[in-house]
């Protein structure tokens, strides 16, 4: 039998559940829509793909304001068409979007991956739809309580939001869309327990059934994947090496961490092409394949016997054991175990090792395979292990080492064809290569050994930049005898730092052990460099993108275009006056020179200004390895995408916001549109209103995903940073929320205080937060997990007043359609917040996020006033 | 037709076309007249080539887009050579890209294809520049490490008798093992110069080494000694670095000196010499309208 309930009078207690659990189900679908994303293809494509399927709030909002009278009327069928519709859709359109994978490397080249990409898109925005509908619907019927009712809507989001984290132990990610499925099935069982409607629950019970069977059975049946995973992943190659074998393999927020053995895999990151004519014999199958969410392979490193381990001296991490004799060894990051090897059957006395994934130290602790394989390598009497950041472990420490190595944290390092998504690399910023300087013992050294695969080269010069900066910092201003750095063209770069600095003798020892290894010297104290070429090789860089000459004509070859100079051999290729074989003039190794004496003897800022991409240095505030394109050369690469792959995690940003921008102003102006003189005629305030919404949508949203980067400072985990911001803001809000309506009386001289008092705290944080996480960071990591709610509760629970005392207000005055109206532009700024996030985080720093939304809500403080002029008399409002 | 069974269906063929052996045979099918050292195609005008083709046997249609890519090859100076002008001119690169209906009339554009299997068809920029730095002789032994579509081993089996290949995904190298038979059969009696095997291409080609040139067409984190060892001392690899579509090559030299001692460089062959990159020209339609750099 069904009850009929008066949302806006003491609703019971199982409709504000349901509100939670189905809020919640809708976050839990954004997490596992982008974990399915990061496995089967690419994670930001699964964030633009979330993003613009987030405008079904935005839409909603906008028809709703349109045709309200409609959904008064029929709000009951609406919200249960909205809900029975909402967990059938996300399982199928899920499944239906595995069937028609796109291919980021062939958007330019293949017009069908447009539109798999948006087929995509539709598919993951109707889910979005409903569940929208539903929200939609219900804050319409519970203007009143609004606060209430976003009390429940932000706590449930937060809960869920961490329940879902917990679920990826349990569900691996092609099953992970059960948890948001659970999560609405107990939303909507509450639904109708709340309105007593017998039928609705076993309806409702029955739909999950057979959603649930849809997404088990169908795949198996029709031979179609539960989540596809794209061919030019790299685990899909591992899968088809015919003697392949997963010998371990587990979910966890950490990721999804897979492991192959097969007698394909060969790993030897950098190795020195004279391995070949100096090793009697490579160890054979000597690793194996490491995936995390289906990218690698990092390799996992035997335990190779004494008489194969000369093979370590041909990789580049070796570099510092050519000076130490049995040092005291710190690595920074152990993720495969290559260096952590490297520095055990080099002499090390002793090595410390750090690995801030604990799903990576679990599986080479708990997984007989692993251990077996690896000799036990974390529990050798030689080795103590830190659970967290190494980068955090050195900056705090007392002890002190002779060699501190950071080498190839990440992956297999071959290029990534559709881009990296933006990635907070602490590990690799100013202040943490301080920190490793200072954590040296006098004469001790600091090797960095990163990719070096791109051309024109990028991170190495970044890197460059900042560990010049870093040693600065820390020995001031003469380092011309600290460095020594060498590289392998498209292959590793090494930069080593001695404390104290390098002798003589040091440098003849590093300079023979290059020789012997056929790598390229970049810097070493007293190499002389001919700085005549730094003019030419930065106009060839530029020309590589920018050329200006005249069109290809197939038909008509001439002398003045292309701008090729032509290859090795070709007629017109310089050979040496003796007819010898030409020295071999690698423009990325002359620059990488070049950069060392302008770093070494000052002027390199003038140098980057004029190179075609962004080198600045990483530092706490912008760590990033990413966003190398200069904002102002945006939109002259737009017709040469192609050129510029890796980078495209970040042009998808400026994609995302574009595109979020115009969805937004459409959807906000619909109504404006339609409802100018009619609908909103009698309302005034309507500017000052949209403002204010604007900015709260802008505002909370910024603070919320610029904390969540800034936070890994201290939880050193993107996955657990997320987990504890998206929770801890929600939930604290949520209670801000509770507590705002008891203040919706004096909401006139309460609220300037309450945006003040935000501005004030986050434009605090925005400058000082780096020191209390960098401080939190070394504490046990259940304290750091309390600091950090700690630090987020003051702001996030004020930042829960804005938004419903507004609302209700609305709703008390009866500004119904503008009630709708603010919910769709709230909606729409917080999809463009999201996407401005890392877009200004890598161009001005995190501490400018942070700024940006105390700002938003300070300018939130006078447009307030608009929210609070009561309807005008004169005209009457259409319906 | 019933929508269902009409995606289904087509669905059903696509994915048969990627995985499995089955061929789409290209419009025009005659047979090709046999392959010879003296055939030279007319490097003149684009309509005594196409004639000279037809004459073979081949269609116009491709003809015109092989020449009309020749000439952006030309322009960009990814090829110079004669001989590897000739290899270009006479590799059917629209047979290598039926495996896959979707690409089989793109076979020369200047954009990397899929073929299936996580592996794509290099663009003819890309292939026509390692094929003409490594300048092979006739005679020369060439291996290539990763089979794929199969187009750069063809372009070798122009250039010398003795071309290697091996692929390491084992249905990928059986169908294109397949394709070579198939063609050879039709005509292309040239592709009978190309040796090939599915195996793990990191240890090379031991029993029939060493070589005087060496392709790699896949990634990895380092150079796999064996191939190094499997070079002849003053013999060149190549080696493509970085996603597809935006690769650099990787050129090893390996010489030895007076004294016996054996030492490797390493340079781009786009390097020394930095170029607007792959892929240089722009297409509006079939036709070539300029270049991305303006």
């Amino acid at each position: 039998m069904n009850v009929t309930v008066d949302l806006d009078n003491r609703p019971p207690l199982a409709f504000y559940l349901s509100v939670g659990l189905v809020a919640g189900s809708i976050i839990a679908l954004q997490i596992g829509i982008m974990r399915v994303f990061s496995v089967g293809s690419w994670a930001h494509f699964g964030s633009l793909v979330v993003s613009l399927a987030m405008f079904g709030f935005g839409l909603t909002s906008a028809v709703m304001c349109v045709a309200k009278g409609w959904f008064e009327r029929h709000w009951e069928g609406a919200v249960k068409g909205a809900l029975l519709a909402f967990g059938p859709l996300m399982v199928v359109c899920n499944l239906a979007a595995q069937q028609v994978p796109f291919n980021a490397i062939f958007l330019i080249s293949d017009p069908m991956q447009k539109w798999r990409l948006f087929a995509n898109f539709v598919l993951y925005f109707l889910p979005f739809l409903a569940g929208a509908l539903y929200l939609g619907v219900v804050f319409l019927k519970a203007q009143k309580t609004f606060s209430r009712v976003y009390f429940a809507d932000l706590v449930g989001s937060g809960l869920c939001g961490l329940s879902v984290l917990l679920a990826m132990y349990v569900f691996a990610p092609d099953d992970l869309i059960m948890a948001p499925l659970l999560l609405w099935l107990a939303g909507g069982v509450l639904w109708f327990v709340a309105f007593n409607d017998r039928r609705g629950i076993a309806t409702i019970v029955g739909v999950a059934v057979l959603s649930a069977l849809v997404h088990h059975v169908a795949p198996p049946l029709l031979g179609i994947p539960k989540l596809a995973v794209s061919d030019y992943k790299g685990v899909s190659y591992a899968r088809k090496f015919p003697d392949a074998q997963r010998t371990y393999e587990r979910a966890s927020p950490f990721g999804y961490m897979e492991v192959y053995s097969s007698s394909y895999l060969h790993f030897a990151p950098g190795q020195s092409d004279n391995a070949a004519f100096n090793l009697k014999n490579m160890p054979a199958n000597a690793y194996l394949g490491f995936y995390l969410d289906s990218e690698g392979p990092s390799g996992i490193i035997k335990d190779l016997p004494a008489e194969e381990t000369p093979y370590f001296r041909y990789l580049p991490m070796f570099y510092p054991y050519v000076l130490k004799q049995a040092p005291e060894t710190f690595v920074v990051q152990f993720g495969g175990g290559i260096s952590t090897a490297v520095a055990l059957k080099s002499g090390s006395s002793h090595v410390t090792v750090a690995e801030g994934n604990p799903a990576v130290l679990t599986a080479f602790r708990e997984d007989p395979g692993l251990r077996t394989f690896t000799g036990d390598v974390l529990r050798n009497p030689k080795i103590t292990v830190i659970d967290y950041d190494g980068r955090l472990f050195v900056a705090h420490t007392k002890k002190r080492y002779d060699i501190v190595d950071l080498s190839l944290a990440d992956s297999a390092g071959l290029s990534s064809p559709g881009g990296f998504s933006i990635v907070e690399k602490y590990s690799y910023t100013r202040e943490a290569m301080s920190a490793y300087m200072r954590a040296l013992k006098d004469g001790g050294i600091l090797s960095v050994t990163l990719w070096n695969k791109e051309e024109p080269p990028k991170s190495v010069l970044k890197l460059y930049a900042t560990m010049a900066a870093a040693a600065r910092d820390v020995d001031g201003g003469n380092i011309a005898n600290k460095f020594y750095v060498v590289s392998s063209y498209l292959s590793t770069a090494t930069v080593l730092y001695k404390r104290g600095g390098f002798t003589p003798e040091d440098i003849a020892k590093l300079a023979a052990h290059t020789k012997a290894m056929s790598f390229d010297e970049i810097y070493a104290p007293g190499l002389k460099v001919d700085t005549t070429e730094l003019a030419q090789i930065l106009q060839d860089y530029r020309d590589q993108f920018f050329f200006q000459g005249e069109p290809a004509d197939p038909t008509a070859p001439s002398e003045k275009e292309p701008n090729d100079k032509p290859p090795p051999g070709a007629p017109g290729a310089t050979e040496a006056k003796d007819g010898a074989p030409p020295v071999p003039r690698v423009p990325a190794t002359v620059l990488g020179r070049l950069a060392w004496h302008y770093h070494i003897n000052g002027g390199w800022q003038k140098v980057a200004d004029e190179y075609v991409f962004d080198t600045r240095i990483l530092t706490n505030h912008q760590p990033y390895f990413a966003a190398y394109i200069k904002v102002k050369d945006l939109l002259k690469f737009t017709d040469r995408l192609e050129t510029v792959q890796d980078e495209w995690g970040y042009l998808l940003l400026w994609a995302t916001l574009g595109i979020a921008t115009i969805f937004a102003l459409t959807l906000v102006l619909l109504p404006v549109v339609f409802g100018w003189r009619t609908i909103f005629s009698r309302y005034p305030g309507k500017a000052g209103t949209m403002v204010y919404f604007l900015c709260l949508g802008l505002g909370y949203i910024i603070v919320e995903v610029g904390m969540i980067s800034h936070f890994i400072l201290a939880l050193s985990n993107a996955t657990v940073s997320a987990s504890v911001l998206i929770t801890g803001m929600l939930v604290f809000s949520g209670i801000g929320s509770f507590v705002s309506e008891r203040y919706l009386d004096r909401a006139r001289t309460i609220m300037p205080r309450i945006f003040a008092a935000i501005f004030l705290i986050l434009a605090f944080y925005a400058f000082t937060i780096d020191y209390a996480l960098d401080w939190a960071g070394t504490l046990p990591y259940a304290l750091r997990i309390a600091i950090c709610l700690l630090l987020i509760l003051p702001p996030a629970f004020l930042m829960g007043f804005p938004m419903p005392t507004a609302m209700t207000t609305l709703g008390r005055l009866g500004k119904d359609h503008m009630f709708l109206w603010a919910w769709g532009i709230n909606g729409c700024f917080s999809v463009i917040g999201a996407a401005l996030v890392p877009i200004v985080a890598t161009s001005f720093g995190l501490p400018a996020v942070v700024l940006m939304g105390a700002f938003a809500y300070l300018i939130a403080l006078p447009a307030f006033y608009s929210v609070l002029m009561p309807l005008t008399k004169e005209r009457p409002a259409a319906a | 037709m019933k929508r269902r069974s009409f995606v289904s269906g087509t669905l059903a063929a696509s994915s048969l076309a990627l995985a499995g052996p089955s061929l789409v045979s290209p419009a025009f099918a005659a047979t090709i007249k046999p392959y010879s050292w003296d055939l030279n195609p007319p490097t003149d005008t684009r309509e005594n080539f196409i004639a000279w083709g037809k004459s073979r046997g081949e269609d116009p249609m491709f003809l015109g887009q092989r020449w009309d890519r020749f000439q952006a090859l030309l322009k960009n100076k990814d090829i110079w050579g004669a001989t590897t002008i000739r290899a270009f001119l006479l590799t059917p690169r629209e047979e290598f890209a039926s495996v896959n209906p979707a690409i089989y009339k793109r076979a020369y554009e200047h954009n990397f294809l899929d073929i299936g299997y996580g592996v794509t068809m290099s663009g003819p920029h890309l292939q026509g520049r390692m094929t003409n730095v490594i300048d092979v002789k006739r005679g020369e032994k060439v291996l290539e490490i990763g089979t794929g579509s199969g187009v750069q081993s063809a372009y070798i089996a122009n250039l010398t008798e003795n071309a290697y290949t091996i692929e390491i995904i084992k249905p990928l190298g059986d169908r294109t093992r397949a394709l070579y038979d198939k063609l050879i059969e039709k005509g292309y009696t040239e592709f009978k110069h190309i040796k090939s095997k599915v195996a793990d291409g990191y240890y090379g080609w031991e029993e029939a080494g060493p070589f005087d040139k060496i392709i790699v067409t896949c990634g990895i984190d380092h150079v796999p000694p064996p191939l190094l060892q499997q070079l002849k001392a003053g013999g060149v690899m190549v080696i493509p670095v970085g996603p597809p579509g935006a690769q650099r090559v990787l050129k090893v030299a390996k010489t030895q000196g007076a004294d016996g001692s054996i030492t490797t460089s390493r340079e781009d062959i786009y390097g020394g010499k930095i170029v607007p990159f792959v892929p240089f020209t722009k297409l509006d339609g079939d036709k070539i309208v300029g270049t991305h750099n303006r």
